[in-house]
């Protein structure tokens, strides 16, 4: 799932829409509240972005930067080395299923493969051509002894084989 | 509270050293370089690459010495087998992926990574051919800084500096494992006025100046210690020269002016140092016209002008003169009524904001203060003024000579302005790249630099010519070196009392 | 759902007692239950005297460590100039460790009373609890349990708040896991200082594993005589504790078990043994950080700290990993050692750089371009990998891969020489 390291800026001539307005804004406000420091609110307001806008932009970070105090460049090294959040656009459903050792030898390979053929993603990383898949690897999910645990959006869906998978992928519109 | 020394053994040399001294400092007191490339003495520690591990008695693991503080007792091995075989691991490991582009690498030469690896590196690789390098293409990072991550060590040096030192964090890590490399945001710039320093910082050839790209190769560089003429602050710097033209400025350690840096205008500040359009010979007017003629001609001209001289005079001059030639070119008027001024380029400040009392001066000019304590005053336009009827017109490197003069006009400078070509004698001098001399910056500091390249033609530096006219006209002895110099100003001028070249050294005063 | 499977007659169900019981998950069903009784109580005793308890117990951190945790929380300065923190290490991401998860979406009060315990002994105010991104159950089940609590009032001045992670198993690592909380990289810290000493924000700070706090309940209400009774070997392993089987077994799953317990019996007879027709060729005990067990060296083994060491590993998370006699070693290595390639923050020069060699050199092996060099040079670049590192993530990417070599040299050599068919690697 590898991003270019250095994406190219968007050429943005259209107009930038916060997200700390309203009612973000009252649960940053919130947020704010737990911590000594306006920089410990910097996960917990990368994960807002992320659920607004379904990723996070350059200009997202620069908001976020602006709201925090930090710099964008200090937002994007935090954004950067976090591989939940996504810095560029993914699928409607963003799917992540656990290859590491423990799910590897109960037939993760074989799920991976069959979501990739389910979903018309292909390949890992890319987004399905009707835009409603993305598909990746991830390393251990932290449910083992369920294999293969596959997380669908916020979905953490356990036990699912290679014979589960077009299931499992009918049940997201 | 009575500083106690700590005593410990490194390499099996005994040291003391005050409560809280790094092992990496202590060592160097027993004459010990612990190689190292994350740490810097004037960086926060960040304990990173690994190099500086060394072995401890009775810790069971090695320990980064850049992280370890002494301890009564301690004994410190640097090279024992497993040290070195530790530092030989992360020499190969920062080879693996490192490009073999010594041949065109603006750090080849001055590489801590060329030396170390010489010095104790494995003599062949064991990666290539099996294994590509990661590439990444060259980045952009603003106005002069260039990023060649390819070649990125990963010491994060440039990274803390901004953050820490320049406090404008806007070099990051970017990723994670072995895709990192340092980013910088896509509506951001390195134009930081003091960015430039993380070129220094970086170890090896990954962050490049493109004003010194390709320019030189660092084994032709004679290199003299100066001080920065681009602002009062008096950074003291390095001239790095290349066949006599200087090529690149560097900071060079001061920890009581500019610690480790200097700012990108002094950075650039050099190519005036160049320039070809110097005077290079005494001229005297004759028959309405200049005309060269050597320094013995030209001299008596000048002090048979001074001598038959009645009335005012008035010195103009530059502040980016030595504090020498400012002395003895008011020497020279003694008995005179006179009058000197000099004028300042200002600009905006810009600080360091991690360094107590550094910033890039509004007073562009690295000796105004120098001048002052000699009796110049600020009020140009009044000299200017007294200019106009003055007998005796001196004026010293400084171009803005708006008036007509009455009287007659010496012009002792490096080049020949316009206005200047009115003057009855021009006398050709060395600019600050080109002789020895002291500034006094804008904290009472008097500080040396040293001549860095010959000076073109027949120019002198101009304490002398001031010191031979002076010695001319008032008798007292010729002055011979500009130690010399400085010793009769010291004698003369109460601030200066007491101090000398010797005593000045290569850092100032203490 | 979960795997809520009923308890074994050979457990000794403590901490796993009210597991898919959905009623525990409330405020209600949690106090029906015995619940938030230790609290109440602790938090009239001296903070000094809740520490002593607990050390008195041999409690341990589960996380991995296994550092006492009575005296950790002593290490805490007693008086009290700064304000003090407690933190939760729930980023359980350590490969075949899936028991925290559990502890959280089915008794979290237990880890929310526990850790108010925490707080009050150490003197903190403020708890963070460091969740992994991706446990959105165990987060969901906890936001409404601490909700609930809140309102019932029963942690007294301390607060309590979750904090959500992004993907990074080296948060686990207890000093990242404060960075991260601190809106920074998650990368380790050099120590000195200590968290005691300086930790999250500057302040002394504690970090406790989920299970670990998850006991401190029962051991104010039972006693530290209690717990420390609940051992089967060493006195220096007391209580119980929840092992996540996983891999080749034909009931995986958490067990919770005394200390001590046989790993033979864990494995054959509590997880019904290998699947039909398999034998056991490998086994890692305590998560994929720790050296890998051969088939006798397993069998031998008794689950508490000092007896993993006897057999060369580490009880670690005790996330039990099985590999039955179809797993191919050489591959299932290098996914480990791709793991922590992927996992690692890039400080270290060995991590960053060690942990890609080593995956690259071992996906060459596999590909059919393995030399007979490679293997010296992987032990080699192990040895430059272990103990010379800020955390020890390098530290466990060479742990597989030494003792794979070690024990399973014939499955490389196969590769390399070309007795095996070369596999492709994604």
């Amino acid at each position: 799932m590898s991003v270019s390291a250095h994406p190219t800026p968007q050429p943005g001539t259209e107009e930038y829409h916060p997200v700390f307005v309203g009612k973000t804004l009252e649960q940053l406000g919130e947020i704010l509240t737990r911590y000594p420091t306006k920089q410990a609110a910097l996960l917990p307001a990368l994960w807002l972005v992320q659920e607004a806008r379904g990723w996070i932009s350059d200009r997202n970070m620069a908001e976020v930067a602006e709201v925090l105090g930090l710099t964008p460049a200090y937002v994007k090294g935090v954004v950067t080395f976090y591989t939940m959040y996504h810095q560029h656009p993914v699928g409607k459903h963003f799917v992540q299923v656990c290859t590491t050792s423990p799910c590897n030898v109960c037939g993760a390979e074989a799920v991976v493969k069959a979501l990739l053929d389910a979903t018309g993603a292909k390949e890992l990383g890319a987004t399905s051509p009707d835009g409603k898949w993305t598909v990746i690897e991830v390393e251990c999910l932290g449910a083992c002894g369920f294999a293969t645990p596959v997380l669908v959006d916020d979905d953490f869906v356990e036990g699912v084989s290679a014979e589960k998978v077009p299931d499992l992928v009918k049940r997201y519109k | 509270m009575a500083d106690e020394l700590v005593n410990l053994t490194i390499d099996g040399v005994p040291v003391g050293v005050p409560k809280g001294t790094l092992v990496i400092e202590a060592a160097k007191q027993a004459g010990v370089l612990v190689p190292h490339y994350c740490y810097h003495p004037g960086l926060p520690v960040a304990g990173v690459c690994r190099m500086c591990l060394v072995d401890i008695e009775k810790a069971p693991k090695l320990q980064i010495a850049c992280a370890t503080q002494v301890a009564e007792g301690m004994v410190v091995r640097t090279q024992s087998p497993q040290a070195k075989s530790g530092r030989m691991g992360v020499l190969e490991l920062l080879l693996i992926n490192h490009p073999l582009d010594c041949p065109i690498c603006d750090q080849s030469g001055e590489c801590e990574l060329q030396d170390f690896t010489f010095q104790e590196g494995r003599p062949a690789t064991r990666y290539s051919p099996d294994y590509a390098k990661r590439f990444n293409p060259v980045e952009d990072f603003g106005p002069d800084v260039l990023y060649v991550p390819n070649r990125c060590i990963l010491c994060t040096r440039c990274v803390r500096f901004m953050e820490d030192v320049a406090q404008e964090p806007v070099l990051n890590v970017s990723e994670r494992g072995d895709r990192a490399f340092i980013g910088i945001h896509s509506e951001g710039r390195l134009d930081h006025p003091w960015a430039g320093n993380v070129v220094d910082l970086c170890p090896v050839g990954s962050l490049l100046s493109k004003d010194f790209l390709h320019k030189a190769r660092a084994w032709e560089l004679d290199k003299a210690a100066s001080i920065c003429t681009g602002c009062s602050q008096g950074c003291n710097v390095t001239l790095d020269t290349r066949e006599n033209v200087v090529v690149r400025v560097r900071p060079r350690p001061n920890l009581d002016v500019n610690r480790y840096f200097i700012c990108d205008h002094g950075r650039m500040n050099y190519r005036w140092m160049n320039r070809g359009d110097r005077i290079e010979a005494p001229l005297v007017r004759r028959d309405g016209e200049l005309h060269a003629t050597d320094w013995d001609e030209a001299l008596d001209v000048v002090a048979s002008r001074l001598r038959g001289a009645g009335g005012a005079a008035v010195a103009l001059v530059s502040p980016r003169v030595s504090t020498e030639a400012l002395f003895f070119a008011r020497e020279l008027f003694r008995g005179h009524e006179w009058s000197g001024a000099f004028q300042v380029v200002m600009g905006e400040e810009a600080p360091l904001a991690g360094v107590p009392n550094l910033a890039l001066r509004a007073e562009r000019a690295p000796n105004g203060r120098g001048a002052e304590l000699l009796g110049y005053h600020r009020d140009y336009a009044s000299a200017l003024a007294a200019a106009e009827t003055a007998a005796v017109v001196l004026v010293l490197d400084e171009p803005d000579i708006a008036v007509r003069t009455a009287g007659k006009l010496v012009y002792v400078g490096t080049v020949l302005p316009e206005r200047a070509r009115d003057a009855e004698v021009v006398l050709p001098i060395a600019n600050v790249a080109e002789e020895e001399g002291t500034f006094v910056n804008r904290d009472g500091r008097v500080q040396r630099y040293f001549q860095a390249k010959p000076a073109p033609g027949m120019a002198r530096p101009a304490w002398w010519v001031f010191a031979e006219l002076v010695a001319t006209l008032q008798g007292g002895g010729h002055v011979a070196t500009a130690a010399d110099a400085f010793d009769r100003l010291a004698a003369s001028i109460e601030a200066f009392r007491g101090l000398s070249y010797p005593q000045l050294g290569f850092a100032g005063p203490r | 759902m979960g795997y809520p499977h009923k308890p074994h007659p050979k457990e000794t169900v403590v901490l796993s007692k009210h597991f898919g019981e959905a009623d525990a998950r409330t405020h209600k069903g949690w106090v029906k239950r015995g619940g938030y009784e230790s609290l109440a109580q602790a938090l009239t005793m001296e903070p000094a005297r809740v520490i002593d308890i607990v050390k008195e117990s041999g409690l341990r951190g589960r996380g991995g460590a296994g550092f006492p945790t009575g005296l950790k929380w002593s290490f805490m300065p007693k008086e009290k100039k700064k304000p003090h923190y407690l933190c939760v290490n729930a980023d359980e991401s350590e490969p075949g460790t899936f028991k925290d998860r559990e502890i959280m979406r089915w008794t979290p009060h237990a880890l929310l009373e526990g850790a108010a315990i925490a707080a009050h002994a150490i003197q903190a105010e403020v708890v963070y609890i460091y969740i992994r991104g991706e446990f959105t159950e165990p987060w969901a089940v906890m936001e409404k349990a601490l909700a609930e609590a809140t309102a019932a009032g029963v942690f007294g001045v301390i607060k309590l708040y979750l904090h959500r992670g992004a993907g990074a198993y080296i948060c686990g690592e207890e000093t990242a896991l404060m960075n991260s909380i601190e809106g920074k990289r998650g990368n380790p810290r050099i120590k000195p200082p200590f968290p005691a000493a300086a930790g999250v924000f500057g302040m002394p700070t504690t970090i406790n594993n989920v299970e670990t706090l998850a006991a401190v309940p029962l051991v104010l209400k039972k006693g530290a005589a209690w717990y420390k009774g609940l051992s089967l070997s060493s006195p220096k392993s007391t209580g119980t504790k929840l092992f996540s089987v996983c891999g080749h077994v034909q009931k995986p799953g958490n067990y919770e078990v005394t200390m001590g317990f046989p790993l033979k019996d864990l494995l054959y007879d509590l997880c019904g043994g290998m699947p039909p027709g398999r034998t056991l060729k490998a086994c890692i005990p305590g998560g994929s950080s720790v050296p890998i067990l051969n088939r006798e060296e397993t069998e031998g083994c008794l689950l508490d700290y000092e007896g993993v060491v006897e057999k060369g590993s580490m009880l670690g998370s005790g996330g039990v990993i099985v590999f039955d006699d179809s797993t191919d070693m050489v591959y299932q290595i290098m996914r480990l050692a791709r793991f922590y390639a992927h996992e690692s923050c890039a400080q270290c020069t060995q991590c960053r750089e060690g942990t890609a060699w080593t995956t690259k050199i071992l996906e060459r092996i596999l590909s059919g371009q393995g030399k007979t060099a490679d293997l010296d040079l992987l032990l080699d670049l192990a040895d430059n990998m272990t103990g010379k590192t800020i955390c020890v993530l390098s530290d466990s990417c060479a742990a597989p891969v030494v003792s794979g070599i070690k024990k399973f040299k014939k499955e490389f050599e196969d590769y390399i020489a070309g007795r095996r068919k070369p596999v492709s690697v994604a």
